[in-house]
């Protein structure tokens, strides 16, 4: 063997010798355009509900995670590719979606609504938003709902969570429907408040499959020790009442 | 491989393939009509022409292409004097903050690739051309015009290549050309390979036609400017 295949052997050993202490720390992605649940605050550090869900999961799971920014568009794929190890990041369970990935128990229940300028006086049904513009974020189940619900209207796509509410303050959309809780916690205040509203039924996933059965982690289906894990992890909580404590310092309720 | 995914939206992508072509062809075709006159005014006696047109092309090839088209695209948007102004129903579509950014940027890039061909003219022929007693106009468009084209062949083929690759920022603010319709694809059946690898292919395919374009221009017109050995 030469000197120089030695010397890569050699480098081989060293990494594989280390590659077990890294694979232990658990790889979570958030989609951080989604306030108040996952965002960026000025510092560059990861902020909102789910992150802080998350950081008390591993931690009563004795889990070493890095919660780290992803895009939307690649977190499904990625998580399935093993890039990362789970998401956390507002999704809803859905069929469409068990049939790729596993879900840990589901943590919250989500309600679904539209928000328009006030006085828009918009009549929610097929008919009544013909030809009105509804900005959405690709791929969630708003898209999935308003698509089948309302063929005649024109469904603006968008790859983030904060573009759409752009669009309705630029006026380029009549309507966006989002989690009621992000609408309310993170868009209707200060201004906003005096010139937007939220419009129409509260939707579950009691009235249309799309809006899938609640929220949960994502795990890759592979790894069922830390779907386990992150299952046992989520319990605790619930137990010890820091999901509580989480669900109050965010949205005011017990 | 999820490829019957892609099978069942060949039409979603040939409707996308068909925009990308639109955003393509029309930004090039306007721009290639402001260049010419822009590259002339480039290397003008008039300093404060030639100054200004350098200001504006360095700003348009300074900044990315993608921070530009989200400054005219939301940036805007966010002034109620233009919202509020004739503009807006322009300025509201997306086509337009589209087309419009994708216009000011190549053709920045595109007056400087014929403002450099104009200097690289043999001061000969624009001699000639003052002797024979050619107003400035006539000089333009017999002389200066054609040969500052000819010469451009090469780079400008480039930049058109470089535009129709450009194109796919588009789908950054919802409109759906061929990246968009990939983005779409793998946002709703969380696949990434199959969609983004048949965009690909399509911008390959067009991208031919581009290139095959310029080399039969090349020999049409610039022949006279190949080296014989």
């Amino acid at each position: 063997m030469t000197k120089l295949s030695t010397l890569f052997l050699g480098g081989f050993i060293a990494l594989a010798s280390l590659s077990p202490a890294i694979a232990e720390q658990v790889t979570i992605a958030t989609d951080a355009t989604f306030p108040p649940f996952e965002s960026v605050d000025a510092d560059g550090k990861l902020v909102g509900y789910d992150i802080d869900l998350m950081s008390a999961v591993c931690k009563a799971a004795e889990l070493d995670c890095n919660i780290i920014a992803a895009a939307w568009e690649g977190m499904i794929p990625g998580l399935t590719a093993g890039k990362y190890d789970a998401l956390i990041s507002q999704l809803t369970v859905t069929d469409a979606r068990r049939k790729i990935i596993a879900f840990s128990d589901i943590y919250s229940h989500p309600t679904f609504r539209f928000v328009a300028k006030k006085g828009a006086d918009l009549d929610i049904s097929p008919d009544g938003l013909a030809g009105k513009i509804v900005a959405v974020q690709t791929g969630t189940p708003m898209d999935a709902f308003v698509t089948k619900t309302f063929p005649k209207a024109t469904i603006k796509r968008y790859d983030g969570g904060s573009a759409p509410y752009l669009e309705l303050t630029a006026g380029r959309a009549d309507l966006h429907m989002s989690y009621e809780a992000q609408i309310t916690h993170a868009f209707l205040n200060g201004d906003n408040a005096e010139k937007f509203e939220l419009v129409g039924p509260q939707y579950t996933g009691k009235d249309a499959p799309e809006f899938g059965e609640g929220v949960a982690i994502a795990i890759n289906r592979r790894n069922a020790d830390l779907l386990a894990k992150i299952n046992a992890g989520l319990a605790k909580i619930r137990e010890n009442g820091e999901l509580a404590a989480i669900d109050a310092k965010y949205f005011g309720k017990n | 491989m999820n490829w019957d995914i892609i099978a069942e939206n060949l039409g979603f992508y040939a409707q996308g393939a068909k925009l990308t072509v639109i955003l393509t062809v029309v930004s090039l075709a306007i721009s290639f009509v402001v260049a010419m006159p822009l590259a002339l005014g480039r290397n003008s006696h008039n300093a404060f022409l030639r100054n200004a047109i350098a200001l504006y092309t360095l700003v348009f090839r300074g900044t990315p292409l993608l921070v530009q088209l989200f400054l005219i695209y939301y940036g805007l948007a966010q002034f109620d004097l233009v919202r509020e102004s004739l503009l807006w129903p322009w300025l509201s579509s997306a086509l337009v903050c589209v087309i419009l950014t994708f216009v000011l940027n190549t053709t920045a890039y595109t007056t400087e690739i014929f403002a450099g061909s104009l200097r690289h003219l043999p001061v000969g022929e624009i001699e000639a051309a003052r002797a024979y007693g050619m107003s400035p106009f006539t000089r333009a468009r017999r002389i200066l015009l054609p040969a500052m084209l000819t010469r451009s062949l090469t780079l400008y083929g480039n930049e058109t290549v470089m535009m129709l690759h450009a194109t796919s920022l588009a789908s950054t603010v919802t409109l759906l050309e061929v990246t968009g319709v990939a983005r779409n694809i793998a946002l709703n059946h969380y696949i990434m390979f199959e969609p983004y690898v048949t965009a690909a292919a399509i911008y390959l395919v067009l991208t031919l036609v581009l290139v095959l374009l310029f080399q039969f221009a090349q020999h049409r017109w610039a022949g006279y400017l190949q080296a014989r050995l």
